[in-house]
């Protein structure tokens, strides 16, 4: 008894170590794949397109919608002890340190990391990977380096602009609804912030875009097994990378705010 | 005759979990030279071209091309011998995401510095030859079963490589058009020398275009030699292949009885 439990926790875990090698030896394969010829701009392109532009609305409301939340329940709390005048202050530091880059990462983690994995699963199971190699084309650096290069460069951005809505989400509620000035709005909101802030939302997007990105590609370049395994990649893509963003962030607030 | 065949298939096994697919298969292509394999479904034909392409890995034995060990390189080595190779898939695998003219150049723009005219200029001799005139801009879901197949010959061919592998280019092609690939193949090994593994069904063309023909047999070579010693080859099992008949040695499983001859075991009630 104890010992099947035992047994099958060691099978669990070799599995999941088995999965760690294959991932870290992948990703480490596509980055030495970046510099490597030929150059496909046009490839580029399209991902910079699926990846970025065709996200801005995705972001653009659900970082509406996030700070406004926050906004609401901030001057609410806020009003409980006469403070609401830090309400504008504690709104900067949320968006720009957690709100923007978390919520971007996790918007992205199901809009483009999925969309990723389904694509190389299809192209998987129907042989359209295998056709690549024999074409003498490394599926690594044909598939995997545009889109981690897309996302890498499109997710700090994105975050950029996440950060720029949601300081208007949080002007059009405490400004417009709770009346506060629009003045002392502007000023306040960036009063704890430093310029290392931004720079660290900018790097939480980064790695959170190399994530999206990795996860994506290799949970659609392992597919196996027809049209279930592709229905099953997006889906693992979306969990593993949205986990990996949410233990990423830990670390990096920890190790870069000190 | 060139010492060193260009494909060496020395003792190849294959097996998946407990099947055994290939059993110690021994096969040369030597330089210009076309063979035919042929076989029944699931003998594993297409594992051996995948064998060959390295898209798997023997469990023994090995394939070499050209004198390189497939298996053992690593991939920058691997892609630079697949550059010499041209693989037509049996499902003809083309990217969906691009038109049939981009699938056929997509070698052309990768592995070469053709412009761009270069380029769309051999693709339209490619597709020509297989027929497919005026399909450029043509998405693989707009295209028949048949046409997806030819265009990936096309696609297959368009570099010019020195060594062509078809995995069933005729299947479910009209009997015209699988006399106009035949004659491509020939055409292409007459005029450029390329080497060719044909994998076909269709006994017709086999003859046509193999300077050997192979038998694979319960994951076996079991005979590889010239077109007419094939036809005269004792072995039951390859007539009853050649014949085309259902009762012989060839299935593992007895066929279902003929009509006329169940119908003599069990007389229907008067
Ligand atoms: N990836 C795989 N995993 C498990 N079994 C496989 C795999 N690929 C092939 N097989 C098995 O290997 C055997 C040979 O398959 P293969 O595709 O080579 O047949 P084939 O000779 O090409 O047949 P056909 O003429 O129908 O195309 C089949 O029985 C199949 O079940
Ligand atoms: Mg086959």
């Amino acid at each position: 008894m104890i010992v099947r439990a035992l047994d099958k926790i060691g099978a669990k875990l070799l599995v999941m170590m088995d999965q760690a090698g294959d991932f870290a030896l992948l990703s480490g394969r596509t980055f030495a794949a970046i510099p490597r010829s030929p150059f496909d701009t046009p490839n580029l392109m399209r991902q910079f397109l699926a990846v970025g532009v065709n996200s801005i609305p995705v972001v653009v409301l659900t970082s509406l919608a996030v700070s406004m939340v926050f906004a609401v329940q901030l001057s609410f709390g806020f009003k409980q002890f006469q403070a609401e005048g830090l309400a504008s202050q504690v709104e900067g530091l949320a968006v720009v340190r957690e709100l923007a880059p978390v919520i971007t990462g996790l918007m992205m983690s199901g809009r483009v990391g999925s969309a990723m994995a389904a694509e190389l699963g299809t192209m998987q199971v129907t042989e359209q990977i295998d056709a690549l190699e024999c074409l003498a084309t490394d599926p690594i650096h044909y598939l995997f380096v545009p889109r981690l290069l897309a996302a890498a460069i499109m997710l700090p951005l994105l975050t950029g602009l996440s950060i720029y809505v949601g300081y208007w989400g949080g002007y059009g509620l405490l400004v417009g609804v709770e009346g506060q000035s629009s003045f002392v709005y502007q000023a306040e909101f960036f009063k704890l912030l430093g310029f290392r802030d931004l720079r660290i939302a900018l790097t939480k997007g980064l790695v959170f875009g190399v994530i999206i990105a990795l996860v994506g590609c290799w949970r659609g370049y392992r597919t196996q097994g027809g049209a279930e395994g592709v229905g099953n990649a997006p889906t693992s893509s979306v969990v593993t990378s949205s986990l990996w963003i949410l233990i990423a962030d830990f670390f990096l607030t920890k190790l870069l705010l000190v | 005759m060139n010492a060193q065949p260009v494909i060496d298939v020395v003792n190849l096994s294959k097996a998946f979990g407990p099947k055994v697919v290939l059993s110690n298969v021994n096969l040369q292509v030597r330089e210009g030279e076309s063979l035919v394999v042929l076989g029944g479904s699931g003998t594993g034909k297409t594992v051996l071209l995948r064998n060959i392409m390295g898209l798997l890995k023997p469990d023994a034995g090995h394939v070499a091309v050209e004198g390189k060990i497939i298996a053992q390189l690593d991939r920058e080595e691997l892609f630079k011998v697949r550059q010499k190779i041209g693989m037509c898939f049996q499902m003809a695998a083309l990217f969906d995401s691009m038109s049939v003219e981009e699938n056929v150049g997509f070698s052309l723009k990768r592995h070469t510095t053709m412009t761009r005219a270069e380029v769309a200029d051999r693709v339209d001799e490619c597709l020509g030859l297989v027929g497919l005139k005026g399909t450029n801009h043509l998405r693989p879901s707009e295209l028949s079963g048949g046409m997806k197949r030819r265009v990936g010959f096309a696609r297959a061919i368009a570099l010019k490589p020195e060594i062509l592998l078809f995995d069933e280019p005729t299947t479910g092609l009209d009997p015209v058009m699988t006399d106009v690939i035949g004659r491509v193949i020939l055409d292409l090994k007459h005029e450029l020398g390329v080497t060719t593994i044909t994998i076909t069904h269709d006994l017709k063309s086999a003859f046509e275009i193999a300077d050997r023909i192979a038998l694979l047999f319960r994951g076996e070579c079991i005979a590889c030699e010239a077109p007419a010693d094939f036809r005269r080859n004792p072995n039951p099992v390859v007539q009853q292949f050649l014949k085309g008949d259902a009762d012989g040695p060839f299935l593992q499983d007895p066929p279902p009885p003929k009509r006329a001859m169940s119908r003599a075991l069990h007389p229907p009630p008067a």
